[in-house]
Order: C-alpha cells, then structure tokens, then sequence
C-alpha cells in the first residue's frame, strides 16, 4: 500500500500543477470540475471500450465501462484510493496495469490524473451527450456581442483569454461569403457596389442577393454530392456508364427552392413512400442508389445484394445520423451501444429493394423512374397522340375489308421439304461479310480450273495457320427453322494438307451453334453443348463431302432465324460449297389469299404474335367468335394479299413513328430509385457480416440507444424517416448544423462531422451546437435562414490574420479568435479560374459534361470492354468551361483536376474532405491546360479593360480587392521580366498567347502575370 | 515582430537552404539527410527494418500456379477426370463455373523442372525467374475469401474487399514518411501487355490514401504525355520564364504571409519550389541515356520502350535507387479463363526476364539487401478447366484458396519455399498464409508491427491488416 501511494504521488502532483490553458486548445472545457461527457468518458472510450463496452463478445471479465451499473462496481465515488479504477490504471505493476501493455494504447499521466480527479469529485455519470436530445440553454450575455452565435464564441473566448479579431475589411468578407454562398468569387462591379454601399444592411443585402442566386444550390449541391457518393459510373469492374445526373439536380433544385432540411432527408430515405410521391419525390431516393455496384462475371447475387444495402445502412449512419454504424456489421460496436443487432435492424428498413443487385452493366439498373422535361413530355404526348390516330385508321381499314374464306382453300397444306441455299457461288445479296482480322479471312471464290466445285459454277477455297474463318452474317432474309429441319454444307479436305479441326458455326441471336470434325482443338463455345457439338472425324480428303447437321442437335428451335454462318478450320486448307437448309418452312412471302394456307404457315412462325400463334393452334372449330374474329382481324392486317396495298403505307408509317417515339422515350433521362418489394425480404442477422452465415431472423427497428419509434408508427422507411426528422432527436440536427457549420468555417464544432459517438470529438462548443441545432428545428428547418445567421455573425467577418498568441492558445482555430482561412475545394478553385477569365458558361443541371484531361487516363485502368474504358473530351465550350460539379465522374479513375486537390472518389459516402497542401496541386494549378486558358482569358481581359492599369486590374478581378502600391509594383516588374523573356522567343510567345489577337508578346507575358496571380496563396485560399 | 513569424521567417530560410543543398547532387544529399525519414508518425519505425523500400509487381487478373509454380506431377495421369468432391468439399465457386456440370481436371501441359540450389519447381514458362531461383522466398499457400477480381484486388492493395480504404503503399508513406526531397514517396506504374482477351480492371483506388490525406496517394508515373500529371510548363513557357514566375509567386505570397501569418501560407511556397524541382528530378528519372548498356540488354529489348513492363522495372530501379519508398507495378491480362496455350506464355514473357533483370540489377547495386521485391496475383486458378479441355489447351476459373507468390531481398531467407498444397493445388495441407499475413509481412520487412499500425477514422483504429489481429510470416526471415 506504501508502496502504491508513492507511484501515485508525483501523478497527484502532476494534477495539481495542470493549467487549465496548456489543455484549452486541444481539450474544449477547461472548467475545474470534471466533465464526464467531455473529458473522461473520451479516455474510456478510447482505452478501454475495446474489452470492457458495448460489445458482449469481446468483453473481458464480465466488467463494462460504458454503463453507469458498470462503473460503479470499481469506483467508490470521492475516494480514487479506494476505486479500483484508478488503482489499475495508475498501478506500475505491469501484470495487472490497465490498459494492459500489448493493448498498445497506455493512458498518459494527464488521463489517470483525470481520471482521479473525477472520482475525488464523486464520479458524476452521465448519458453519452450525443444520444440526449438538444436544449437551449441561456445565451450568455457578453459586452459587445448581439446574436447567440457570437456571444456563445465570445463568452468562451473571454474565458480562454483570447479575444475575437476585429472585423476583416469589407472586400475580404464579400469574396468570403460569395464563395461561401455561391462557391464563386464576386465580380470587380460587385465588390465596388458593395464598398460604397455604407447602409446598415449592405451586408445583408448582399447575403440576400447570393442566397436568391441559382449558384447558391449548385454550390450546396456539391456538398451533398459528396455525402451521398454520387457518380456518373457504376464503380466497380466494368465501372460502366450510370444515369442518374436528375438526382444532381433534384438537389440543386431543392436548395435552390429552402424546400425545408426535414423534407430534404425524408424525400431521400422514403419519397417512393409518400403518399401519392411525385415523380421528384422519387428521384429523391437516389440517395438510397447512388451506392456503387458490380456485374463482374461470377459474382453471386445474394453477395452483392448484401454489400449494395450494407452501402446503404452505413451512408444513412454516416450522413444522417453521424454514427459510424458500419462497425457493428461484424460484431457487437467496439465503443458506441449500436449492438450488431441494431445494425441488421436498421438494415431491414433497407433490404426489401425491387431489381437484381448486380447492375448488368447497363446505363439504367432499374428501379428507375423516368425524368422528362416539360418539352419532353409534350413531344411524347404528340407522337403517342399520332400513333394512336393510326393506329385507329388501320383497324377502320382491317374493319372495312371484306374477306370469306375460299372452302377449296380449307385444307392447310403442307409445304415439301426442299433445300433453301444461302451459299452457291457467292454470298446472299443482301448480307455482311466480316472484315480482315484477327481469325477472321477474305472470302475467296475460287473457279473450276483451281477445283470442280460440288455444285454451280465455283467453290470457296479457306487455307488456315492455327484458327481461321470466313465468316457472313447479317443475312436477309434468314433462314427460318421448323421442326425436323437440316443445316447442310458441302467441304472437299485437301489432302496434302489436311485441317486438324474443321467447324461449322451458325448465328441466330449470337453465334452460339457450332458443329465440328476431327480433332477439338478450337477453344470456343462450352464443350459438349451445343455451343461445341463433334460430328465424327475429319470427312475423308480428295472428295466432297456433304455436311448434314440436325438444327435441333446445335440448339436451333423452330421457329428460330439464322442470320449468318461461318466456315471455320484450324490449319490446312479445305474447300467449301453450297451451304444452307434443308426445310419444309417457308421461307420468305408470308401473304396468303386464304387464311387457312396462312395459318398452316404461321403457326410455327416466331415473327407472328404468340396469341395468335396459341389461337391458331386451337381446334377452328372450338374457337369462340370473339377468337375468330382476332383472328380475321390479324390475317387482314398482316397476312391477307388483298389488303397490301392499303395496310403495308400505313404499316411503313406506323413503324417510322415507332423509330421517333423509341427515341422521344430513349432521351428522355431517367434516374435510380428505390422501390420496395410487395412483401419485405426478411433480413437477418449476418454472423461476421458474411452474407452466407446468417443468424437470427430480425425485424425493422431503430438502434436501441437511441429514442424508440413512436408507437402506431408505419414500419417502413417512411417510419424510419419520420423517426429520423422528429424535433426530439438528439442527433439529426446537430449532425447536420454541424456540418453547415464545418462549411464555412472550416471544421464543425464537432470535428469529426461523421461520428458523433463516443469515438468522435466532443463538440468544442456543446451549448452552442444544442442551440443551433434547436433553433434550426424552430425555424422549420430552414437552410437559407441559418446560412445567413452564420455568414452575418461577427466570428465569421473578422479578419483571419493569426498572432503568435492564438497560435499557441489555439491551432486550429477552433475558438475563432481569427476568422475562418483555408484552401477552397477543388472546385471552387477551378470554377474560379474559368469564372475570372471570363469562360465560364452557366447553366443549370444537365447531364454530366467532359472537359479535357490528360490522354490515357481511364485507358489506363479500364477494363477493356467497359463503355468508360476510352475518355473522350467534349468539344464545346458549352460542355467544357461548365461548373465542376457538372464534371463526369468515373469512380474507378475520377478527374485528375479535382482528385488532386482532395475531391474524393465518390466510391463511398464523404461527409468531411481532407485539406492537402502537395507539389502535384502547385504543378496541376501551374500547368493544367483549362488554367492555362483561364489566365489567357483573365490577360485578354485586363487588356481589353484594364485601361493603363492592367497588372491593378487584373489582381482586383481575381484577388477581389484593390492592389496595394508594393504589389501593383511586383507585378508591373514582374510583366516586364516575362516580357523580356518573350521578345527575346517571340514563338514562345506565340505558343502560349494561342490563337489571342494582337501582339503576342504582351498577351503571353500578361498570360504570365495572371498564371501568377492565380497561384497566389490568397486566391486558392479563402 | 511576433515570435512565431520570427519562427517561421527562419523556418523559410532553413527551407532555402535545403534548397541549395539539393544542387548537390544525390550523393551529397543522401549524406544530408537525417537519418529518420521527414514526417514519420513519432513511434515508427516500430524496430530495426530489414527494407527501407519496396516494390510491389502485382500480377492483374492471378496467374495459374498450376502452370508456374505449384507442380502437380500426380495430375498427369487424371486428365479429364472429375476433380473428386472431397476436394472441393462443397466450397464456393464463381458464377462463371457453378453451373458448370462436371469440373473435369486439367493438367499443366507446361514442363516443370527444379530450379536452383534449393531445386524448387518452376514452369518452362519462367526460364529467366528459373536463374534466380536461389534469389527467390516462394510462399505455395497464398490465401483470401474474395473470388471475383474486383473485389480480390481491392482486398489485397488495400486489406479490404470494399472501396475506400488506404493502399498499403499510402500506409507506408502515412507511417514512415519521406526519404526524398524530389520525388513522391509511393509510385504507380501500369505497364502494356500481350495477352489478347480482354484485360480485368484496375482502379485508381488500388493507390488511393482512403481515409488518409491525399498526399500519401500513389502517384502514376506514365509512359504517355507527361510522366507525372501536369508536370511540363505549357507551351511557350520556358523553365526560365517558369522560375521567375515562381520568384514573383513567392514573393507576392510571402507579403501576404507577413500581413496574415498563416503558416499554410509557408507550407505553399515551399510545395510550389518542389514541384518546380520535379519538373527537373522527374525527366532526369525517366532519361534512360546514362544506363549502361550491359544493364539495359539485361532488362531485354523492350526496356527502352516505355510503358512495357520491362522499361517500368527498369524504372522502379531507378525510383528506389532514388529512395523512393513504394513502387507498385500493375500488369494487367492475367485471367485465363480460356486460351491458357496462347496467353499465359505471353504474360509470361512480358515479366519474365525483367523480373529477374530487376532483383539482379538491385543486388549488383548493393540495394537488394534492403529493398523487398514482391511478386504475386490477387488469386490463384482452378486445377480443374472452364470451357473446353483439351491435352493441348484449357482455362482455369478463379481459386482464391491457394496461390503462388514471390518475394527477394531484404532479409528474407533465400531460395526458400515456404508452404504445402494438396495434390489439386486446390486446398492447403501446410503453412498456410493469409491475405492479411502477406500484408503483415511486408510491414514486418519495413519495421512495422502491423497490428500497432492504426489510424482513426470512421470511429475505428483502423488497420491495412484489418480488425483482428495477424502476424506476419517470421519463418521466412533469414
């Protein structure tokens, strides 16, 4: 015991010695009393939950930490000696010292110390403030200070002992909040408006004018683009092309229109369970789709379908919730009270989606919904106007002809069997031969003095190296199959040079029917089906062969069509001849003056409608009238040879319209939504999150820590949505005020915006974020109203300039002593570039757009038959100067301009980017062909306006604030040392001045200039 | 003044100072520099390294053991007989052959000698990888869950089958920080190949940093256009023109640092003076004129034709001659499902001689004792055939249960096999090592104990190896 207490003393004393400043900055609170939310349940958390929290399975010695019950059994509340707690983890006994050693994550001095303070002060518990819901607590009063947002900072501030900046100069917060607002600078007639305006409310005014902007929902878009991991591509294997840009713009739209926040998220979680949803209530759930998927050959459906709504689950934790759910997938939550059953529950609201889980590489993976313009729908609604007009002129046709069945005609005929050639002496006329290349051959004819053909006048002549073929397709008319029928081919094998292997391959809807002799040495198709049937050895050399193949033996139905063949062989050479079908089907006119002699035709025929095909099977006997009547009324329309020359115009008429109106549909854009099954699919408890070791069943529920669903509460998404915007919820509003807040100052009040758990950071300023997030609720969630607040608080209009004092007092500046300083995203540094030269094109929504980027970038990575695997620049300006985040987004190898500067990949949901600061950015913002343009357009304009001032121009254009003399000076000395540089290379001038007018020289050494200034630490920066 | 711009104005001039240091040349430099590498997390090196660099040459698609290494002489006599259901035991299969009626046995129709000192098996297709068999630590029982490509190779770059996670090249660069003023510590290269089905995938998230700052992201070192992305002034600028720029540039941001003192500020002007120093490092890295031309015959005649996998290898010599720290190398069109005959061989002589030319260049140069050199799939291939079979020619479906790697250098016990598999190459009877094993073994190599090696994120101290813990393969340590 002695012993013990002497460990213990220099930690006491270390305890004593503490300021509450050292541990201000990176430890928010700083009051004397301990706080158990803020300063020792994070040490728990941390160093113990792993053995003794939430997760049942790997706690150690039955003890939990994370419960009130649990705590007390080894902490005596004021008497750290006698609490085991801290006996164990100030003990210097390496055998029983907790964290134990191989834990690798000891408490330091500072946390034991804590610790034992916090017990000395009676070991007060509380809830994990995240889980109970907001209050209002009173604005503290502060001289000075009017909003609630600046009094809460301000009251901190006094008690750190720091004080707020003054106020920035007008210039540097317009270009501030018009970024902030719009993701755009402000523009030099902007800025001049502004800094005469002196009214009370210019600030305001301005506020009010960039939230009225189109460009402000463009900008918040781009946020939420990236919490909810939206792509232009599948992104996985193929990594394929994907439709759903209307999603892109159902968001601009709803920022753009305040639709409410709650509104915002239950249209996403459940807009296909709104009562009576509009079709943008629909395209809402995107959000459920955008997850990325896969086709890849092999994959197992339940696999895929089980990570596409685990995808689902974690992107709804992440951004609604701001709880890293997806730990629990495997196992009970190491630190959060979300057990693994919690997790499946949550992932039974998600699991009953419509569709196959594999996305069949296609651009549209249904369930999707059809977007159409209004232009569109009125097309549509014309052209489907139109065809029903026809469509009524040609049953008044069929109606008025008259037709009675001629009795000598009664009886079906039966057509002889007789030989339909395709392949005598040359092709069929109208037919395609497969161009030279690869295993594919020219066709060659030869004549009778190279060899005696075995019928007509010539025979085709096929000397192969290895694998070899000639190949005709696209034949019209095919061959058209009935029952019994025989695919036949002539062959003479040379032999002096006999083949190894010869093949016939035939081609309906693939070429999936192939015949072979000798040996099987051919690798294609699967063996012994009939995708690779042998026929017996190689036919006997020196003498034609004839070829006889059943069609049913390779897999051809009657009723199929045949539209190609190939002569095939490995080595040697052979020659082949008259090749075609032994039938009793006819073949080509399918007009008949008798109805009967059509039906005997038709019946087997695939081209007819199988109800017809079904009635006419039928005994004519037994056929209702109604049936007869169908069809009479078929044999007019299309089998009768009398009504031609009325029908077939009106047919040609219908079949053009049917081309438009297959077109009018196939522009019209579609987006992917959620639909949910008739019946839910049970969900399970999956055992390691192996989608193939499932547990028990479970059912629909919200995680078991936090409020339940109300009773009588549907128990579907809609339920869960509803849950989810209640004004009691202690996490939604927060989470998402939080991450408004990290918008524009950089980082939330809770830093990590995607956890607020037990794992996260604790909220910097609790009471502060409790109110924002009641008052966001008050207001009716209203997005526009609480930008404003925090764009007109005084935190956010002082200057940002840093002094050796807040830099040591606070890094990171999360006490806002300084205004909020960092580099702007990648895209607002690209749309600034194109927005000052002048080349910016706005327009609202569209599909996504492809401006340049360095060749070979997706050939590098794609898989080589994917529809994204070749990069293809847009042409047009309209395309390429759009705002960035119009840029397409391939998942698997995204824009390099944005990836460099920290844009995620959009693989999975981000709810806070990285801030890199690397040479690769300074060689992309240097050198990037679009920057590159973007200062020659900035030079161009400084010279067409800019006056005698070009260099003062052109730094108030893109810096947004007037020169002072000592830069107006470097630049101008600076102009003259690049121009110097091009009158000495004037081609050098020519190549970067392009194609501009006027001198060269100046226009390239001002390019100089404005690549400078679009370096500039203070134009990347905000 | 204030103390911290004080701080920071001599920071700047210790920057410029650094600056100069670098016309020195690399010999100079290397002496220069401290011992620990800049921007290490404290802690890191975990214990003496055996590697302080490596280089990663993933095979894309996973080559057939059966066909190089794994050498299975009882199959020979059961040719197209089913493989018996004891072995397969029921376990999973792709979609691509599930359906599949019988799983009819394909024998190599390679021949297998024994290679070496050590006398280890290797396939007739690996004559040059043959000679340095002595050089070789062949692990037989390579192991993961994944049986599709996509998946298969996310797991193996980045420790997990799901998107999002950190590479393991950007871990190496996250943890051990830089040896290399002039260069990016991790380098992709994505040489050409001869197979002529179409090629599997890659993506660019096989070197993204995941959740780590995108700084530690491998950057693609390309044989088309520029070798680093934006790299070259645009037309018309000459380097002059550039370097004044870059002057201005500095200067203007410096007066904006004295008003602001936004120690960001700092941190920008010296990235823009290292990627003006890139713009000289990199075209000097890619200048293959200075080779010898013994070293360059040794590569064989596509080392001089950029973006082959020769030209790549002789490349990430040069990169880790330079201290780059990881160079990976994705060769791509190695899934034989059909077409073994015509295909692998034509893999094979792509990597085969510049493989062995690399470990042998690395060890004339003294580097091969502290360099890893790995060479492995993403899986193995199925003893029994996909599609048709004949004596002359068969396809092989995906088997992630065992497959075959490489690795040299580095302290590893050379000319050593390590790990048994059934008589089908199909299960593994001895020495089994998993995915996450490989992964642990490679930190191990650079001083890492993979399960210290965490970073928080998404409420998780997450690991490249993963939740649970692993070890790396000590036995194949010398």
């Amino acid at each position: 015991m002695t012993l013990l207490m002497i460990h213990r003393l220099p930690l006491f004393a270390l305890l004593m010695g503490l300021s509450t400043t050292a541990i201000s900055a990176a430890e928010p609170g700083g009051a004397k009393v301990v706080d158990f939310n803020r300063e020792v349940q994070p040490i728990l958390a941390e160093h113990c939950y792993a053995c003794h929290g939430p997760d049942e399975k790997s706690r150690k010695a039955d003890l939990r930490l994370d419960t009130k019950d649990g705590l007390a059994t080894v902490v005596t509340a004021g008497k750290p000696p006698e609490s085991e707690l801290i006996e164990r983890v100030a003990g210097h006994d390496p055998d029983t010292v907790m964290p134990p050693k191989k834990f690798n994550k000891p408490l330091k001095p500072e946390q034991v110390a804590k610790l034992t303070q916090w017990v000395e002060q009676g070991a007060k518990w509380n809830e994990h403030w995240a889980f109970v819901a907001p209050k209002k607590t009173a604005v503290p009063t502060v001289q000075g200070a009017t909003g609630a947002i600046d009094r809460f900072l301000l009251a901190r501030l006094e008690r750190e002992g720091l004080k707020a900046n003054p106020e920035a100069p007008k210039a540097t917060w317009l270009r501030r909040v018009t970024f902030d607002l719009t993701g755009l600078p402000p523009t030099p007639a902007e800025i001049d408006a502004y800094l005469k305006d002196t009214g009370v409310n210019a600030a305001e005014k301005v506020v009010d004018r960039l939230l009225a902007s189109p460009r402000y929902g463009e900008h918040m878009a781009r946020y939420w683009l990236d919490n909810a991991r939206y792509g232009d591509t599948h992104g996985l294997h193929l990594d394929n092309f994907r439709e759903m840009w209307t999603y892109r713009e159902w968001i601009i739209g709803s920022f753009n229109r305040n639709q409410p926040f709650n509104r915002f998220l239950v249209e996403q979680v459940a807009g296909d369970l709104l009562p009576n949803p509009t079709v943008e209530q629909l395209v809402a759930t995107g959000f459920l789709r955008c997850g990325i998927t896969t086709s890849e050959g092999g994959s197992i459906e339940e696999e895929c379908y089980v990570r596409n709504v685990v995808d689902i689950v974690d992107t709804f934790g992440s951004v609604m919730l701001g709880l890293t759910a997806g730990c629990a997938r495997c196992h009970d939550h190491k630190y959060d009270p979300i057990s693994q059953k919690d997790y499946y529950s949550l992932f039974a609201y998600f699991n009953s989606i419509e569709g196959s889980a594999l996305d069949g590489n296609a651009a549209r993976h249904a369930p999707i919904v059809s977007v159409p313009t209004a232009g569109q729908s009125q097309k549509l609604k014309e052209l489907q106007a139109k065809f029903a007009g026809l469509n009524k002129r040609i049953a008044e046709a069929v109606a008025k002809a008259s037709y009675t069945e001629d009795a000598s005609a009664a009886e079906a005929v039966n057509p002889k069997l007789r030989e339909v050639v395709w392949i005598d002496d040359a092709l069929p006329p109208k037919s395609q031969f497969a161009a030279e290349g690869g295993t594919n051959v020219a066709w060659e004819f030869v004549e009778k003095s190279v060899r005696e053909p075995a019928s007509g006048t010539k025979s085709v002549k096929l000397t192969a190296t290895g694998l070899r073929q000639v190949v005709v397709s696209e034949v019209s008319p095919g061959l058209r199959v009935g029952e019994g029928d025989k695919l036949f081919a002539s062959v003479w094998i040379d032999p002096k040079n006999p083949p190894k292997e010869i093949m016939l391959q035939w081609h309906t809807t693939g070429w999936l029917h192939r015949a072979f002799w000798g040996e099987n040495r051919i690798d294609w198709g699967m063996d012994r089906t009939t995708e690779r049937r042998q026929q017996g050895q190689l036919p006997e050399g020196g003498k034609w062969v004839r070829l006889e193949v059943p069609a049913a033996r390779v897999g051809i139905k009657p009723g199929t069509v045949i539209t190609g063949l190939a002569f095939t062989q490995f080595d040697g050479t052979a020659f082949w001849d008259k090749a075609g079908l032994l039938t009793s089907t006819p073949q080509g006119d399918r007009h008949f003056d008798s109805l009967n002699e059509w039906a005997a035709v038709s019946v087997a025929d695939t081209a007819v409608p199988k109800a017809i095909r079904d009635l006419l099977k039928f005994d004519a006997a037994k056929r209702t009238a109604a049936q007869s009547k169908e069809l009479r009324d078929y044999f007019i329309e299309y089998g009768y040879t009398k009504t031609r020359e009325t029908l077939d115009p009106l047919h040609k008429e219908r079949a053009e319209l049917t081309v438009q109106l297959t077109k009018a549909q196939g522009e019209i854009p579609v987006s992917y939504v959620f639909k949910e099954r008739p019946t839910p699919r049970p969900a399970f408890l999956l055992k390691r999150g192996e989608y193939d070791q499932r547990g028990d069943q479970v059912g629909r529920a919200t995680p078991k820590a936090l409020p339940a669903v109300p009773k009588g509460t549907l128990v579907n998404r809609l339920g869960l949505a509803n849950w989810l915007v209640d004004a009691k919820h202690p996490l939604t509003a927060r989470v998402a005020v939080n991450r408004f807040w990290q918008q524009l100052f950089g980082t939330g009040l809770v830093k990590t915006a995607d956890d607020f758990g037990t794992q996260g950071e604790l909220p910097s300023h609790p009471e502060l974020l409790d109110w924002l997030a009641v008052d966001f609720v008050e207001s009716g969630w209203d997005v526009k109203k609480f930008m404003k607040s925090l764009v007109l608080s005084a935190a956010y209009r002082q200057s940002a300039k840093v002094t050796a004092d807040k830099l040591a007092k606070d890094p990171q500046n999360r006490l806002l002593a300084r205004g909020p300083r960092y580099r702007l995203d990648a895209e607002m540094i690209r749309d600034q570039a194109l927005f000052v030269s002048g080349l910016l094109v706005e327009k609202v929504g569209g599909p996504s757009v492809k401006p340049p980027q360095p060749a070979g970038l997706w050939e590098a990575v794609g898989y080589t038959g994917s529809n994204t695997a070749r990069f293809t620049p847009d042409k047009d300006a309209e395309k390429t100067h759009r705002r960035s985040l119009y840029t397409f987004w391939k998942r698997t190898a995204p824009p390099p301009q944005m990836t460099a500067l920290d844009a995620p990949s959009r693989e999975a949901c981000t709810v806070r980017r990285e801030r890199t600061n690397t040479p690769l950015q300074a060689l992309l913002l240097m050198n990037e062909t679009q920057f590159v343009e973007a200062a020659r357009g900035a030079a161009r304009r400084a010279l067409q306006d800019g006056g005698d001032d070009p260099a003062g121009y052109l730094f108030k254009l893109i810096v947004c604030r007037p020169a002072t003399d000592a830069e107006r000076t470097l630049l101008k000395s600076a102009f003259e040392g690049f121009r110097a540089d091009f009158t000495k290379d004037p081609s050098a001038a020519k190549k970067l001045a392009a194609e501009g007018k006027g001198d060269p020289v100046t226009l390239a050494a001002w390019t100089m200039v404005a690549n400078t200034i679009l370096n500039l630490d203070e134009v990347l920066t905000k | 003044m204030h103390p911290i711009p004080d701080f920071l104005a001599g920071q700047t001039r210790r920057a410029f100072l650094g600056k100069s240091a670098l016309g020195l040349g690399t010999a100079a430099l290397s002496t220069l520099l401290p011992a620990r590498a800049a921007g290490a997390i404290p802690g890191l090196p975990h214990f003496a390294p055996k590697a302080k660099r490596a280089i990663f040459l993933h095979m894309n698609g996973g080559p057939s053991q059966i066909d190089l290494f794994d050498y299975k002489p009882k199959l020979e006599d059961l040719f197209d007989k089913d493989l018996p259901e004891s072995v397969r035991n029921g376990q999973r299969l792709t979609t691509m052959t599930s359906g599949q009626k019988r799983f009819p046995l394909a024998p190599s129709k390679f021949k297998f000698e024994r290679r070496g000192k050590s006398g280890m098996w290797m396939s007739e297709l690996l004559p040059w990888t043959a000679k340095m068999a002595d050089e070789l630590t062949v692990v037989r029982t390579v192991n993961s869950e994944a049986i599709n490509h996509d998946p298969a190779v996310t797991y193996l770059c980045t420790g997990n089958q799901i998107p999002g996670k950190p590479s393991l090249g950007s871990w190496l660069s996250y943890g051990l920080g830089t040896m290399n003023k002039n260069l990016p510590d991790f380098v992709v290269m994505t040489p050409s190949w001869s197979s002529k089905t179409d090629a599997q995938a890659i993506y660019n998230r096989l070197w993204s940093s995941g959740f780590l700052p995108g700084k530690h992201q491998g950057v693609a070192l390309r044989s088309q256009g520029d070798p680093v992305l934006f790299l070259s002034n645009p037309d018309g600028v000459e380097p002059a023109t550039r370097r004044k720029m870059l002057d201005s540039l500095g200067k203007l941001n410096q007066q904006h640092f004295d008003e602001i003192a936004d120690l960001e500020t700092q941190t920008r002007i010296t990235q823009y003076e290292m990627a003006f120093r890139m713009q000289t490092s990199v075209p000097e890295l890619m200048d293959l004129s200075k080779e010898d031309k013994r070293t360059l015959a040794m590569y064989g005649p596509e080392a001089t034709k950029p973006g082959t996998f020769a030209a790549s290898c002789l490349l990430a010599r040069r990169l880790i001659e330079r201290d780059v720290r990881f160079v990976q190398l994705f060769h791509r069109g190695w899934d034989q499902h059909g077409n073994i005959a015509v295909d692998l061989p034509a893999q094979c002589r792509d990597v085969d001689q510049a493989g062995y030319a690399l470990v042998t260049d690395l060890k004339q140069r003294g580097l091969l004792k502290d360099t890893l050199v790995v060479w492995t799939g993403e899986f193995g291939r199925t003893v029994y055939c996909q599609g048709g079979l004949t004596k002359a020619n068969y396809g092989r479906d995906h088997h992630p249960r065992c497959w075959t790697m490489w690795m040299a250098g580095a302290g590893l016990k050379p000319g050593f096999v390590y790990g048994e598999t059934d008589d089908f190459s199909y299960n593994i009877t001895r020495d089994p090592v998993h995915l996450h094993e490989l992964n642990a073994t490679v930190l191990h190599s650079l001083g890492i104990d993979n399960n210290r090696f965490t970073a928080t994120a998404q409420g998780l101290d997450q690991r490249l190896t993963g939740v649970e813990e692993h070890h790396p393969v000590k036995a194949l340590f010398a």
